[in-house]
């Protein structure tokens, strides 16, 4: 048994506008995730929204096109984040995605604590991308939860562009359900914000289905930014490609917590999973970890997480050569962070990610 | 062009006590001349380039380095760079995902920012990388390729020389350009190095044995021992090195 939290005016005030029920019940005895709590260990939410406002705000979501639906979330999952998201952001906005479709989803709050659910339908056979961009103005709160069914032999493209938000707080908690054959490759660019948190947890439930995950990331002064990934492998013959790379400097904090789970009847998985950590100066933070839980026995799991400093003789061997200190650190930042990105298929998209990147690089070194 | 003064130089490591390497190097090297460094590991030779190209790893403790009049002691290594020094490396450095082309375009167009000049142009670059390349038989593929990724030890220094080549410094230090190279790739690069040779370009040539210096013919041979020049002489002089080897200057360390 242990004591209710004294709740700090965030969460009182979220509590406030819960009906009485279980979740208003564990907001109110737990408080929101913060660092005694395993998953949320290196980012501690609790504090980093305990002194942002409290008032109701409103999540815009400027999409490409109107939803095809609009109904209540009844399923949301365990994760307390995506449960306040689907009691407070009214009704689900519900997309169903046309064959070669281009669906752009640009998410942002102005002031105040915004929520969203988003459901995302790949049907049959449907080949489409989704385009998301998340950003939250000084002292605004984005908490948004979507869930995507990619349908058999589906193809789906999601690409994720999660700007720097300072004094913001964003988290995006995604499920995904892999059917029969399926196939998604998702594609991440973040820059953190005082606490951002993306959080994917996808399921191989149809045999044969394949995940390619990918990230790049860069958080500089005050910028904090978890990507935490579960992969659950619950029917055979599952495929998993994850590449996630990220630099930190100025104090920036990065976080990489990724988990291939194989379940005893997932047997010819074949996932790896590899995240490497690139620390610009000694003020600078990346915690990481992986895991892999497996209970089947024919299968090839591999994961791999590094982390290090720049190349201290490849920046001596450029400025040899005439380059200037800052100008070799950030080609050398940009050629580590770049792996990821280069994965994606779509030129102009690939071209757009590596200019924003390249931007970013610009302020930070 | 280069003068060296009682140059005395430590290197700093992470952990531990600061080992004194240079102990008073006294060298000048005029414009127009090609000067070798032989020694014994450990002497201090590859050190010394790395003091001259401004290697953070090192601490002058004494004495002064200038070029062409400058004092270039307290310059940053681009600084160095864009005055006109180049050091090739003994062992190149590989820098994935920066393909070859684009660094050496970044690297000349940041010396003539800083001296003052015009960028080069992209097609005036491509031509100029084209005509140097076919020199020294390096492929199209290879100038593709992120700097030294993949390469064999040859390979990596023939693109030294190409980039020397690319970049026309006023002063070359070739540092152990021979070691890793069979005979047909040692001729290439010597090739490529004599096709430097000019009445206003100066070199250092630092290596342990004399076979590149039978192609590079040097005008001075200076013998190096525990951190300082303790012979000078004509090309002969590595002639008698190799012979007789460096045991006669062991005495030198005390």
């Amino acid at each position: 048994m242990t004591l209710p939290v004294k709740l700090s005016a965030f969460e009182a005030a979220l509590a406030e506008q819960l009906p009485q029920g279980d979740l208003r019940a564990e907001l109110e005895g737990r408080g929101l995730p913060h660092r005694r709590v395993e998953d949320w260990k290196w980012s501690d939410l609790r504090t980093a929204l305990a002194r942002l406002p409290a008032d109701v705000g409103e999540l815009v979501l400027d999409a490409s096109r109107a939803p095809d639906a609009r109904r209540p979330l009844m399923d949301a999952p365990d994760q307390i984040m995506a449960r306040l998201a689907a009691a407070l952001g009214g009704q689900a906005e519900v997309f169903d995605l046309h064959n070669g479709e281009t669906l752009t989803l640009d998410a942002s709050v102005a002031s105040g604590a915004g929520h969203r659910t988003i459901v995302v339908r790949a049907r049959d056979g449907v080949n489409a991308v989704v385009r998301e961009r998340y950003s939250a103005a000084p002292g605004a709160t984005l908490n948004l939860y979507s869930h995507y069914a990619i349908s058999p032999r589906a193809h789906l493209t999601r690409i994720i562009e999660q700007d720097a938000s300072p004094d913001a707080v964003i988290v995006v908690t995604t499920t995904m359900d892999l059917s029969q054959r399926a196939h998604a490759a998702q594609t991440t660019l973040g820059f953190g914000a005082k606490l951002a948190r993306l959080e994917t947890e996808v399921s191989h439930g149809g045999q044969g289905a394949t995940l390619e995950m990918n990230g790049s990331y860069l958080v500089g002064e005050g910028l904090h930014l978890d990507q935490t990934g579960i992969v659950r492998h619950t029917a055979p013959s599952g495929t998993t490609r994850e590449l996630f790379k990220g630099a930190a400097a100025h104090g920036g904090r990065g976080v990489f917590q990724g988990k291939i789970h194989v379940e005893r009847a997932a047997q010819k998985t074949d996932a790896k999973m590899n995240h490497r950590g690139l620390l610009l100066d000694g003020r600078s933070e990346i915690d990481a970890k992986p895991e892999l839980e497996i209970y089947a026995d024919d299968v090839v799991c591999a994961h791999g997480n590094a982390l290090g400093a720049m190349d201290a003789a490849a920046l001596f061997y450029m400025r040899q050569r005439g380059l200037t200190e800052a100008r070799a650190r950030a080609l050398l930042t940009q050629s580590f962070l770049a792996e990821p990105l280069e994965r994606l298929s779509d030129e102009a998209v690939r071209d757009t990610l590596m200019a924003k990147l390249q931007a970013a690089l610009e302020t930070v070194s | 062009m280069l003068e060296i003064k009682n140059l005395h130089a430590r290197v700093n490591p992470d952990e531990g006590e600061a080992l004194a390497i240079l102990k008073g190097v006294d060298l000048m090297v005029p414009a127009g001349e090609v000067h070798a460094i032989m020694g014994p590991n450990g002497c201090g030779k590859s050190t010394l380039s790395y003091v001259l190209a401004g290697h953070d790893g090192y601490e002058i403790t004494d004495g002064a380095m200038a070029f062409e009049g400058e004092d270039i002691g307290e310059l940053a290594p681009e600084e160095r760079a864009a005055r006109g020094l180049f050091l090739s490396f003994q062992y190149p450095v590989e820098i994935p995902g920066v393909p070859t082309l684009t660094f050496l375009k970044e690297a000349a167009n940041a010396q003539r920012r800083a001296r003052g000049e015009d960028e080069i142009k992209a097609p005036d670059f491509i031509k100029l990388a084209r005509e140097n390349a076919a020199k020294l038989g390096i492929s199209n593929d290879m100038l593709k390729r992120p700097v030294n990724v993949g390469f064999s030890g040859g390979e990596k220094k023939r693109m030294e020389i190409f980039q020397a080549l690319m970049l026309a410094p006023k002063f070359l230090i070739l540092d152990e350009t021979d070691s890793g190279l069979d005979i047909d790739a040692l001729k290439v690069v010597a090739e490529g190095v004599n096709a430097l040779r000019s009445p206003e370009r100066g070199m250092l040539v630092i290596t342990h044995y004399q076979r590149l210096l039978d192609y590079l013919k040097p005008d001075v041979v200076h013998v190096m021992a525990a951190g300082r020049i303790v012979e000078t002489g004509g090309a002969e002089l590595a002639v008698a090195l190799e012979a007789e080897g460096y045991e006669k200057y062991a005495g030198a360390a005390a």
